[in-house]
């Protein structure tokens, strides 16, 4: 059903606030800003139609309020509300809530993100829809020999993991059948003794995999395509600092599989909008499904870029009803780009994050050159939410180019007042690593 | 740099999306726009947010924003409280009367049971709390504020008679407004009559427990709320028996804040404790279990435990070693194991119950009940804290009158649900202020006395720090009196001893010599019958060993004592003292 949204909300701060603002300022759409008392500086409040003030500092009575981002949305007229990343957008429960109260949610339905955000309902999914997933079972494992043969069918190396486990406790990798035995028996060991409970299940060990996600587009009418692929290998503790697209990782004939993969996944979630399949990629070029994002990520400008598509206008014309536009054979990967996070934080103080006031900037322009921010000489950075205080993103015809301007870009950006990690984020690109294409998920770590 | 009013808002400029689209508000009066359907949300009356019904009718009833309480429908309360599927509902559709043929009465009544769905203020039954029996009221504020007519009072009434009959504990929600001014003197007499079922139910030995919930006020507070063996309110439930705008008015001043909350009951001690809604029935069904019938008697006593340890003690040897008034300094040292610590040691599940149900609740007793390897006892220790600040609260053990009135309370109901007692004395003395004089400090004492004298129950105390004078015998009218090595019991502190007879407190010293105050004079004398052993220093650290050793003894104590009939415990206590 086609539904013109005149007024949009957007339930969110910080630079990806200003970039839907951007989006709806360009296709005459009405934008309202809804933020915190700490916010009142913030370019977000600024730059929008209208502001709301809903509420204290903490995200948890301010943007991550459902009623107060609902009653504002009433109270101003807007249609539909856009959640961005992070805070509510992926909250079923809220998506629910603008169902309910007949305002657009920018974004999948209530029931997708819901199910989607279940990671056993996801997988099994995924299996139905003959997406790979990572071999393994939730099953747990009693006797040894009932594992190895496990372990033969899914295929080596193998992880043993405690069932109540978490920060790599009772967690061991069998390289192979003779490796088993011992494995199997040092993870129930461990587990009994950091856990209580020896019980351990097993699945297939994905070593030092690249992060490879599709970007999906699906419209309301069962059409979906994708937009290639984005390489995100380069994090620190699971956060992406690094992403770029495409990947030197991705043969055509690979990229075709994988980007048929992901449209098998968002038809089997009944996907609608803007939305990310995550794959493990191994270094023998088997893939695996680990997990949807349902709703916009930070990372979309580099596909932006290699594709000429506007993600946020493409989020917004879909959910006003509007079908696509481009079939899969229109999208044309051209170029290389690659993003860079700004996180107002300290590398030297194991990045702990550096709020304060931004005494004086610099940043760079020019040709393919790209920034997605929300600070501006003289704001102050609140320390109640994410330290990514910018996004600085290059364009340029090839990789090695693409390197090159990012190079030169980052050696432009001048921020005064905070530590950033720009300086961090400059030597990783002059790696010969990561100049090779050579890279994974293990990179920082390993630096 | 400020952004203010710096930035174009091209609103007015808007090139519109598609030729002929109207903005207008129209679209929201024709249902087109957003809209917060009837019903998806309220504002929370406490603290003002909106909040989700959904959120509130799944989450117990409370704000999930500023975690007030609401009131809850009966039907509600009894899923969250009793085992899926064990509820019976009894007395249903008893015909509400109009004794004063109080004009419009009838209709009311018709019209709030349409809208309820419920055929009185109050739903009674029998059901099970983690498997436990019990019959359970619950009233309901949706119905006329669950003001206690004939028929809340006839079923309330009803359901103690049948748990009487059934032998069942029974367990009421309290939330009423007071009698039901539309039914007159009637509703006066369910006063009288609940309470005098209530009475019935106690005396066959019997369990009431009552949950205060808001509000609870009138004639529901002054007849069956206040009569439990255990009360227990759901945090800053209002109860009371005049309501505060009543007060207000009577007295022309402004009530102070909190007043007639549960805290402001539990300060003044009329509730035994307040439980919050998430944790209500594991609390019930502890206390249930607590005074479940023919529970395990304990184990038998291992056999090594009284005799072996009675011929192995070596006290008179290092009491030569140690002057009475290194023990008395020892007795009081900052780092001896308190109360707290022996009832961690020695016993398991303590629920503790606050309140004299006169005055106040004393923080320098603390009483309950808990689980001797098996059996339930009631655990009585006067306090001292482990830090000046819990000292102060604590009042440095010093009990005030409440305090002594408090411990008979629950060896009362000790004694009516056949537990045996356990004391830790550990005092400089009672309390001696003005307050303390006011109230009756002596009475509350003598009190005590007289009545631990006949208690039906075994009683043992133990010394455990200092025994001060009347201040502790107020604990220590038992079958049995225990002391730890270094503890003291005397008829005054040596420093007062001093004052008194050589008008010097500067000789405590001396005094504490020839007092006969150390555990190994007074078993010399007979006064007490055991003392146990201290390691070197005596703390938290070392405590286990000592703790394992009172277990033993203790085993023992539960089983000889335990076999005595009730005559002749009361005998035996009164030849004890008659001896001395």
């Amino acid at each position: 059903m086609e539904r013109t949204i005149h007024k949009v909300l957007i339930a969110n701060r910080g630079e990806i606030a200003v970039r839907i603002i951007r989006a709806c300022r360009e296709m005459g759409i009405e934008t309202v800003a809804v933020y915190s008392e700490a916010d009142r500086e913030a370019l977000h409040t600024q730059l929008a139609d209208e502001a709301i003030c809903i509420g204290p500092a903490e995200a948890a009575e301010s943007y991550l309020d459902m009623e107060r981002i609902i009653s504002a949305t009433v109270v101003s007229g807007a249609d539909a509300i856009h959640p961005g990343f992070g805070f509510l957008s992926e909250n079923a429960r809220f998506a629910e809530l603008c169902e309910q109260c007949n305002i657009i949610f920018i974004g999948p339905s209530s029931r997708v993100i819901r199910k989607m955000g279940n990671k056993a309902e996801a997988r099994a999914t995924m299996i139905r829809a003959g997406v790979p997933v990572i071999p393994g079972s939730k099953e747990l494992i009693r006797e040894e020999a009932e594992g190895r043969e496990l372990a033969d069918r899914i295929g080596y190396p193998v992880i043993i993991k405690a069932a109540l486990g978490g920060g790599g406790k009772g967690m061991r990798v069998a390289a192979g059948p003779e490796e088993f035995e011992k494995a199997f028996f040092t993870a129930k060991k461990e587990a009994k003794m950091a856990f209580g409970d020896d019980s351990v299940y097993l699945e297939h060990f994905v070593e030092n995999p690249r992060h490879i996600e599709f970007q999906i587009l699906a419209d309301s009418y069962g059409n979906v395509i994708h937009l290639g692929e984005r390489d995100c290998s380069i994090q620190r503790n699971h956060q992406k600092m690094i992403e770029e697209s495409p990947s030197v990782a991705l043969s055509e004939e690979l990229r075709a599989r994988m980007g048929e993969a992901a449209v098998r996944a968002a038809k089997a979630a009944q996907y609608e909008s803007a939305g990310t399949i995550e794959f493990l990629l191994e270094k023998n070029g088997n893939f695996y499904f680990m997990e949807m994002n349902t709703r916009i990520q930070v990372e979309h400008p580099v596909t932006e870029w290699v594709t000429g598509i506007d993600l946020i206008k493409a989020q917004i014309r879909i959910a006003s009803g509007e079908a696509l536009s481009l079939k899969q054979e229109d999208v044309v990967i051209k170029g290389h780009a690659i993003e860079c996070r700004i996180n107002a934080e300290n590398p030297e103080k194991n990045f702990m994050p550096s709020p304060g006031t931004v005494t004086d900037m610099y940043l760079p322009g020019g040709k393919g050159v790209r920034v997605d921010s929300a600070i501006y000489s003289g704001y102050t950075i609140p320390p109640y939410y994410d330290s990514m205080i910018a996004k600085l993103i290059v364009y340029a015809g090839n990789r090695k180019e693409a390197i090159m301007k990012m190079r030169s870009a980052l050696g432009e950006v001048i921020i005064e007042g905070i530590h950033t990690n720009v300086d961090y984020l400059y030597e990783i690109v002059n790696h010969p690593d990561y100049i090779d294409g050579n890279i994974d998920i293990s990179f920082i770590e390993n630096l | 740099m400020n952004l203010s009013n710096m930035f174009k808002k091209t609103k007015d400029n808007y090139i519109p999306l598609k030729s002929g689209d109207v903005r207008t508000k129209e679209k929201q009066e024709d249902g087109q726009g957003p809209n917060v359907p009837e019903g998806l949300a309220r504002k929370c009356n406490k603290c003002g947010r909106a909040i989700l019904t959904d959120d509130v009718v799944n989450g117990h009833y409370i704000c999930p924003k500023c975690g007030g309480y609401f009131r809850m429908p009966a039907g509600v309360r009894i899923r969250m409280i009793v085992d899926e599927g064990t509820f019976e509902e009894w007395d249903t559709g008893m015909n509400t009367r109009n004794p004063l043929q109080y004009k419009g009465y009838e209709e009311k009544i018709e019209a709030l049971r349409e809208k309820t769905g419920l055929d009185e203020a109050v739903v009674t039954g029998r059901g099970k709390i983690d498997g436990h029996g019990a019959v359970i009221a619950v009233m309901d504020g949706r119905f006329l504020m669950a003001s206690m007519g004939e028929v809340v009072g006839e079923k309330i009434t009803r359901a103690v008679e049948r748990a009487t009959v059934e032998k069942l504990p029974i367990i009421i929600f309290t939330c009423s407004g007071g009698a039901r001014m539309q039914e007159g003197i009637t509703s006066l007499m369910q006063m009288a009559k609940t309470s005098a079922a209530l009475k019935r139910h106690s005396d066959a030995g019997l369990l009431y427990i009552t949950v205060l919930t808001d509000p609870t006020t009138g004639g529901v507070t002054a007849s069956f709320a206040m009569l439990g063996d255990i009360i227990l309110a759901e945090p800053k439930a209002l109860v009371g028996f005049a309501g505060p705008r009543v007060i207000e008015q009577t007295i022309g001043q402004k009530l102070p804040k909190g007043f007639q909350r549960s805290e402001f009951l539990l300060e003044h001690g009329f509730v035994d404790a307040i439980v919050e809604r998430r944790e209500m029935k594991e609390t019930l069904s502890l206390c249930l279990s607590l005074h479940e019938q023919g529970q395990a008697k304990g184990q038998q006593a291992s056999g090594s435990g009284s005799d072996a340890d009675r011929k192995t003690k070596a006290v008179g040897l290092i009491s030569d070693v140690m002057s009475a008034w290194d023990r008395v300094m020892l007795s009081r040292k900052k780092d001896r194991p308190v109360g707290e610590d022996y009832i961690k040691a020695l016993f398991t599940d303590f629920v503790e119950f606050h309140g004299d149900r006169y005055f106040a609740d004393d923080a320098a007793i603390i009483g309950g009940v808990a689980v001797f390897e098996g059996t339930p006892v009631t655990v009585i220790a006067q306090a001292k804290g482990k830090n000046t600040k819990e000292n102060i609260r604590r009042n440095f053990g010093m009990p005030s009158p409440e305090g002594y009135r408090k411990a008979l309370r629950l060896m009362k109901q000790a004694e009516k649900f056949h537990r045996p007692i356990i004391c830790f004395v550990d005092t400089p003395g009672a309390f001696c202020g003005l307050e303390a004089e006011e109230r009756g400090q002596g009475e509350a004492i003598a009190r005590n006395l007289y009545e631990m004298s006949a208690i039906r129950t075994p009683i043992l105390s133990m010394v455990i720090g200092e025994g001060g004078s009347g201040g502790a015998l107020a604990m220590a009218v038992a079958d049995e009196v225990w002391m730890l090595e270094n503890s003291v019991y005397s008829i005054l502190s040596p420093e007062g001893y001093a004052a008194i007879l050589w008008k010097d407190s500067s000789r405590a010293r001396e005094a504490a010599q020839i007092m006969k105050m150390t555990a190994a004079d007074l078993k010399e004398l007979g006064v007490i019958e055991h003392v146990f052993e201290e390691p070197e220093h005596f703390t938290e650290e070392t405590f286990p060993e000592v703790a394992e050793k009172i277990c033993g003894r203790l085993r023992a104590f539960l089983d000889r004592y335990g076999s005595f009939s009730p005559e002749e415990l009361a005998q035996s206590r009164y030849d004890r003292f008659r001896r001395m």
